[in-house]
């Protein structure tokens, strides 16, 4: 097997005094799907927020490709912030999809997904608009590429945001509930668009509640309650009965929502 | 009340646009910075702005206008009564817009900024395309209202003899003995001028809604 | 130019001044504060009748409202204490403050008080209805009370607002703060220090109400949920 995409070591995140992320230690497979399952306030998205460097953390590492991100610890334990634009390096490695979309309200979907190839990639206008409608193809929304987001449903919007991420060409994308706040019948064209991504062998670490839908794409599970990894594996193994108890009380809460064909 | 006369009301109204306008542009250009000075972590620049925002909005103008007017020549400064009515009329303009600034930026939800982040954007790239943009929308209502505001509350920098609407209808008054007549026309014509601000404001928030019913 | 050495205080004729100074002192509160009674109550009749009175009086007291908003303050001044005279209404300075400061805020309290009745849930007035109150109950006993919460910081905002255009009936010769500071600094030659005094003073002013303003909404503030 090869090198894995992300090595999280020892992560700790506190807010106050609370420790949200307590010492977490996860691999990701480069060319896998990673999804991370847990309750409310499991701490599975500050852990996606750290992956993409929204949050930092207090203690621990994080590397992606080998490359440190954000910051190096020697043995003794002493931090070290990396500069600017080492972490910048990194970061590029890396799109991220919210659960809130964010889309920029004030751009189309094209200019949505072409700005950054612009500000940033420094493209010119015709190629990075040329590049964003070809993005826009892929996730069957060329014919939407002039409306705003205010214009598009909650699905379109957010396959809208996929594409945009893509359009930077990441090594790695990070989802974050990306289905939590659409309607449920919206879910599906999204999924869709998440598994086509997974097929094609993108690196992709995924926070859902989507318990069915992470069972099936996933070649890993990660099981976070209280800020620890419970378990993590297969996700035969993960859900594999006799289950461990407290994965038992959380399938119990979702089986309406698709966990019932894994009993 | 003869055309004539009623020509020069109108052609005072010009001069009243022209004071209130420049007074709310530069009103919001500093507005910009005392809102940045109010939003930043550094008290030295917090803690000013604030004050500043408090004396403005709790003095009344005309006072303000006043002080204005007679402390520039005592710190050396001679200008004609013009400039520093638009001074007086910025500096209060100042003080409302950037508490309407502040609102705006504060309204810019986080998330747009962290989809900013992630696509690499610099900090200063996310102000300009991201934040200035959207909080400029968000304030945009609330712009056209302090610009009415600022267009009626012009008609105190009569008191310093600055020649504008008001102004002129008072002289006029002095000689025909008319003031019921001049007033309404006077009145009518801010009330108008009012009206056509509240419509193009309307309009430019109906040509910026970004796909908003 | 050195600013402090143009301070020439002599403060026994400041002292001297003392007594008319507190008089003006009074006279800018007395025509605030009867000023914003006056505003209240108009406004408050005036949202009233474009609510319940027939349509015609709605859309003359639209009107009324709109121009009063529209226009500003020191002309509806003039026209009043100037204009007043060949009109038949002969009014001296502070009366024709109070009546111009009335009928100013008025325009804008009616608008406050519009916005709070349309605030209130109509089901809140339905229920009402069903267990028999009349209408002068409804008003008296549903409306108002839910009201008063809902339109507190506007109408806290306006009284601010008035007490600020009290400053502008000085230009009509009403004897208050500003008129007279203006002239001691006139007489003194201390113009700007007396006027940056006066700014200082009027300053304290509207901090101290929307101070006491942000306390009654704090008190009120547990019957919110009357009004969700």
């Amino acid at each position: 097997m090869s090198e894995p995409a992300i090595v999280v070591r020892r992560l700790t995140k506190r807010f106050g005094d609370t420790d949200v992320l307590h010492e977490i230690d996860l691999e990701v497979a480069e060319g896998q799907a990673t999804c991370v399952i847990g309750p409310s306030g499991s701490g599975k998205s500050t852990l996606l927020r750290c992956l993409a460097f929204l949050e930092e953390a207090d203690a621990g590492t994080i590397e992606v490709h080998g490359e440190p991100l954000g910051f190096v610890e020697d043995a003794a334990g002493r931090r070290a912030r990396l500069p600017p634009q080492r972490i910048r390096a990194v970061r590029k490695q890396i799109g991220m999809v919210f659960q809130q979309f964010n889309l920029w309200p004030h751009m189309t979907a094209l200019g949505n997904v072409s700005e950054a190839l612009k500000t940033v990639r420094h493209l010119p206008r015709a190629e990075a608009e040329a590049r964003a409608t070809a993005q826009l193809r892929k996730i069957g929304l060329e014919n939407r590429a002039g409306h705003y987001p205010a214009q598009l449903s909650g699905g379109q919007q957010q396959r809208v945001a996929i594409a945009r991420a893509l359009a930077l060409e990441p090594k790695i994308m990070l989802f974050d509930e990306a289905t939590a706040s659409l309607d449920p019948e919206l879910t599906g064209e999204v999924l869709n668009v998440m598994r086509a991504l997974a097929a094609d062998g993108m690196t992709m670490v995924i926070v859902t509640h989507e318990i069915g839908f992470a069972a099936s794409i996933g070649r890993k599970i990660a099981f976070l309650d209280k800020g620890r990894v419970l378990l993590a594996g297969a996700p035969q193994d993960v859900f594999r009965k006799p289950r461990h108890p407290r994965i038992d009380q959380f399938l119990d809460t979702y089986l309406d929502r698709g966990a019932a064909m894994l009993i | 009340m003869t055309p004539i006369i009623f020509g020069l009301l109108v052609e005072a109204a010009l001069h009243t646009v022209v004071i209130s306008g420049v007074s709310i542009v530069i009103g919001f250009l500093i507005g910009m910075c005392v809102s940045a000075a109010r939003l930043s972590s550094n008290r030295a620049f917090a803690i000013p702005a604030r004050v500043f925002v408090s004396f403005f909005r709790g003095v009344p103008l005309l006072v303000q206008l006043l002080l204005i007017y007679n402390l520039l020549p005592v710190i050396g400064i001679n200008v004609p009564s013009v400039v520093a009515a638009v001074v007086g009329l910025s500096l209060c303009t100042a003080a409302y817009q950037a508490e309407n600034l502040r609102g705006g930026f504060a309204s810019v939800p986080r998330g747009l900024l962290e989809a900013a982040d992630m696509a690499g954007l610099t900090h200063f790239q996310q102000l300009v395309r991201i934040r200035v943009p959207i909080a400029f929308r968000l304030t945009l209502p609330s712009l056209v209202n302090e610009a009415i505001l600022i267009l009626k509350a012009s008609s105190l920098v009569s008191v310093v003899g600055v020649i504008e609407l008001t102004r002129m209808a008072q002289n006029l008054d002095t000689s025909l003995y008319e003031p019921l007549q001049l007033y309404s026309a006077a009145g009518l014509l801010y009330f108008i001028i009012n009206r056509a601000l509240a419509l193009a404001g309307t309009a430019a928030e109906r040509r910026w809604n970004w796909g908003r019913a | 130019m050195e600013l402090g050495a143009r301070v020439r205080f002599d403060y026994a004729l400041v002292a001297s001044k003392l007594p008319e100074i507190f008089q003006a002192l009074g006279i800018t509160l007395y025509t605030w504060i009867l000023g914003l009674a006056g505003a209240c109550a108009l406004g408050f009749l005036v949202a009233v009748a474009r609510r319940y009175g027939p349509r015609p009086l709605d859309l003359a007291l639209g009107a009324y409202v709109e121009l009063f908003r529209g226009t500003p303050f020191l002309i509806q001044l003039f026209l009043l204490y100037f204009g007043g005279p060949y009109a038949g209404l002969s009014l001296d300075a502070i009366p024709a403050g109070l009546l111009g400061l009335s009928v100013y805020g008025a325009a804008y309290f009616s608008e406050i008080f519009r916005g709070g009745f349309e605030a209130v849930p109509r089901g809140h007035v339905e229920a009402g209805e069903c267990v028999g109150l009349s209408r002068a109950q409804i008003i008296g006993r549903i409306l108002l009370p839910e009201m008063t919460m809902l339109v507190l910081p506007a109408s806290v905002n306006m009284a601010i607002i008035l007490m600020k255009e009290t400053a502008v009936l000085s230009v009509v010769t009403v004897p208050e703060l500003t008129l007279t500071i203006s002239a001691i600094g006139t007489e003194f030659y201390a113009f700007v220090e007396c006027l940056f005094l006066l700014a200082l003073f009027y300053w304290g002013l509207t901090e101290i109400c929307g101070w006491l303003g942000r306390m009654g909404e704090a008190r009120l503030a547990r019957f919110r949920f009357a009004a969700a």
